[in-house]
């Protein structure tokens, strides 16, 4: 039977043209996705971590907040630099990564310089994804973020503080 | 992830919602010129942000865009006669100026001034280089015409073609500010497109696979910096600008045009990409304007007559699984607009997002969607003219540069990233 289209008859012109129609989508699989992502959220200065304490007061899966103000450099590394968490508790830089993948620095100036630094040579290390928000107007945080060019893989330069929020939501954390 | 709630507010743009009158802020483009070539040329079915329209031109060379139907008994205009200044509706006669006014019932008496209140919705419809502009919004707040490069250089300078892409605007705009895309899916077009391929840039673009990202306010939208390694001590910056609601640019690859992108909802289930290449300071050469022609770089082949691609999803876009073994395509389809367009379309009409699992990568994106969503609402609930709309905040450009790694490309390329006639892009 040369010549003869022997493919089976379609009403649809095509794999595509059928998997996009408007129907199709009641067949796609409706499981609630998980959280995907363990994350750390650390204020580097005064202001942000300000930031995070207004931000921590909403309902998130995963994420835990931390400050760096009155951190300290216990000198054997950058595992064992302390930081707090939001309630003053201490805790070492390397427990805070431990189990996560996803880092998210607030910065509004410089003060937190060496301590970005320090998370981003660790996250470094450690295969952690590292994204950095720096809030400031027109652009007075200038050395913050040279500070986290270097290791963050993202840096969102804003005056919004909602930022925060809305990149938290959206990574699921 | 988005919200339910939030995805809906960002696709739906009809007349009423809240990003159908963000939308209605801005002069958008609403067909290209070739599709009204001459005076009295056949009307053209326009549909944009959910609404019907008919364009012409008239006898004078006036444009109108006005109601799809005759206000007598719902017919098409389509079917009208243009002729002697107006477009006739071949039902009944009844005719209608390119503001839209009735100027004749040919039922009523000769003296009747019946037609004078008789008058169709009409926007108004400038020609601004290869496109025609409309602005569908409240005539007392129409803002001053659009001013992006591309309609502004010479004509010998600009091309501009339009594909329809059969999903919502959402998902091709997001394409267009997604800079981290380009190195897998369009990894064939930098060795082979004629207007993509031979730039110092591609080969920093395929050395470093993992770009960093950052993404910073601008006063009409955002720019979205790419950064690569270059050579020692230095970083490779792509760097793409974003005006609200609609306009994006491609950062440039040597001295190959500058190219762009115009996304502009049809209905909440498809759109118009308008894709542009221009050179700010020399003509297109012949051998760049056919590979636009040909649907090279961001344009498309499309069917004859027709802004349908020619590779479309009622084909599967003639996918190629040989060519994406040999690695001349990544994903088989061929060219770089319909290897956009295949995978946006793939989503489905409009994409839940909700169920998206966004990684910071996607900075870019979040932050977009946030700035058009605030805008919206603040438009919709204080009245707040949104950012993109003062024509200052249309003269950018998009640049690709090498830095050293300590200078910040904000900083650095002040000037790089402002459209300044006569002044070549910053490209590598």
């Amino acid at each position: 039977m040369a010549g003869t289209d022997m493919r089976a008859p379609s009403a649809y012109p095509s794999e595509c043209a059928r998997a996009t129609a408007p129907g199709e989508s009641r067949f796609r699989i409706d499981v609630p996705i998980r959280p995907a992502r363990n994350a750390r959220v650390i204020g580097l200065d005064e202001r942000a971590t300000a930031i995070a304490q207004r931000v921590a007061h909403r309902s998130w899966a995963k994420a835990t907040f931390y400050t760096c103000q009155a951190a300290s450099d216990a000198g054997t590394g950058d595992a064992r630099i302390v930081l707090h968490r939001l309630d003053g508790r201490p805790v070492l830089l390397g427990e805070v990564l431990t189990g996560t993948d996803v880092v998210v620095v607030l910065a509004t100036e410089d003060a937190g310089r060496q301590w970005a630094a320090a998370i981003g040579r660790l996250c470094g290390a450690d295969g952690i994804t590292t994204a950095g928000i720096v809030l400031g107007e027109d652009f007075e945080a200038d050395d913050a973020v040279a500070a986290l060019r270097p290791y963050a893989r993202v840096l969102l330069l804003s005056a919004d503080e909602s930022d925060v929020t809305e990149l938290l939501t959206a990574l699921r954390v | 992830m988005l919200r339910k709630d939030i995805n809906e507010l960002l696709t739906q743009t009809g007349p009423g919602t809240p990003m159908g009158e963000l939308f209605r802020q801005y002069w958008i483009p609403a067909m290209l010129a070739e599709e009204l070539p001459e005076n009295d040329s056949p009307p053209v079915r326009v549909k944009l942000l959910s609404e019907r329209m008919l364009a012409f031109r008239d006898s004078e060379g006036r444009y109108g865009l006005i109601d799809e139907f005759c206000a007598h008994r719902g017919a098409s205009l389509w079917f009208g006669r243009n002729e002697q200044a107006g477009l006739r509706c071949p039902y009944h006669g009844w005719k209608y100026d390119y503001t839209g006014q009735c100027i004749e019932v040919p039922s009523e008496a000769d003296n009747s001034s019946f037609c004078q209140n008789v008058k169709l919705t009409a926007y108004p419809l400038v020609k601004i280089g290869d496109l025609l502009w409309t602005y569908m919004g409240d005539p007392a707040k129409q803002p001053p015409l659009p001013e992006f490069e591309f309609v502004h250089v010479p004509a010998e300078q600009t091309y501009t073609s339009k594909r329809w892409q059969q999903c919502n605007w959402m998902q091709a705009f997001e394409g267009g500010i997604d800079s981290s895309h380009v190195t897998f899916l369009h990894s064939g077009g930098l060795k082979t497109d004629p207007l993509f391929k031979g730039a110092k840039g591609n080969e920093y673009n395929m050395k470093d696979t993992k770009p960093f990202f950052e993404v910073a306010d601008s006063e009409g939208g955002l720019f979205v910096g790419a950064r690569r390694n270059a050579e020692e001590g230095t970083y490779y910056w792509r760097i793409t600008p974003w005006v609200m609601p609609a306009f994006t640019m491609v950062p440039p690859r040597g001295d190959h045009p500058v190219h762009g992108h115009f996304w502009v909802p049809i209905d909440d289930e498809n759109c118009w990409t308008y894709s542009f290449d221009y050179h700010p300071v020399r003509a297109l050469t012949e051998t760049e304007r056919q590979a636009m022609i040909d649907g090279h770089g961001v344009h498309s082949k499309n069917i004859p007559g027709t802004y349908r691609p020619a590779a479309n999803m009622d084909n599967d876009y003639l996918i190629d699984r040989e060519a994406q073994k040999r690695g001349e395509t990544y994903s088989g389809v061929a060219g770089i607009a319909m290897q956009d367009a295949s995978l946006q379309e793939s989503m489905g009409p409009i994409v839940d997002r909700s169920k998206e699992r966004l990684v910071p990568a996607d900075s870019g994106i979040i932050k977009a969607r946030q700035k058009l969503r605030k805008a919206a609402v603040a438009l919709r609930d204080e009245g707040v003219t949104p950012p993109g709309v003062d024509p200052e905040h249309h003269r950018v450009r998009s640049a690709a540069v090498v830095l050293p790694q300590a200078e910040s490309f904000l900083d650095s390329c002040r000037d790089a990233v402002r459209a300044t006639p006569g002044v070549p892009q910053s490209s590598v």
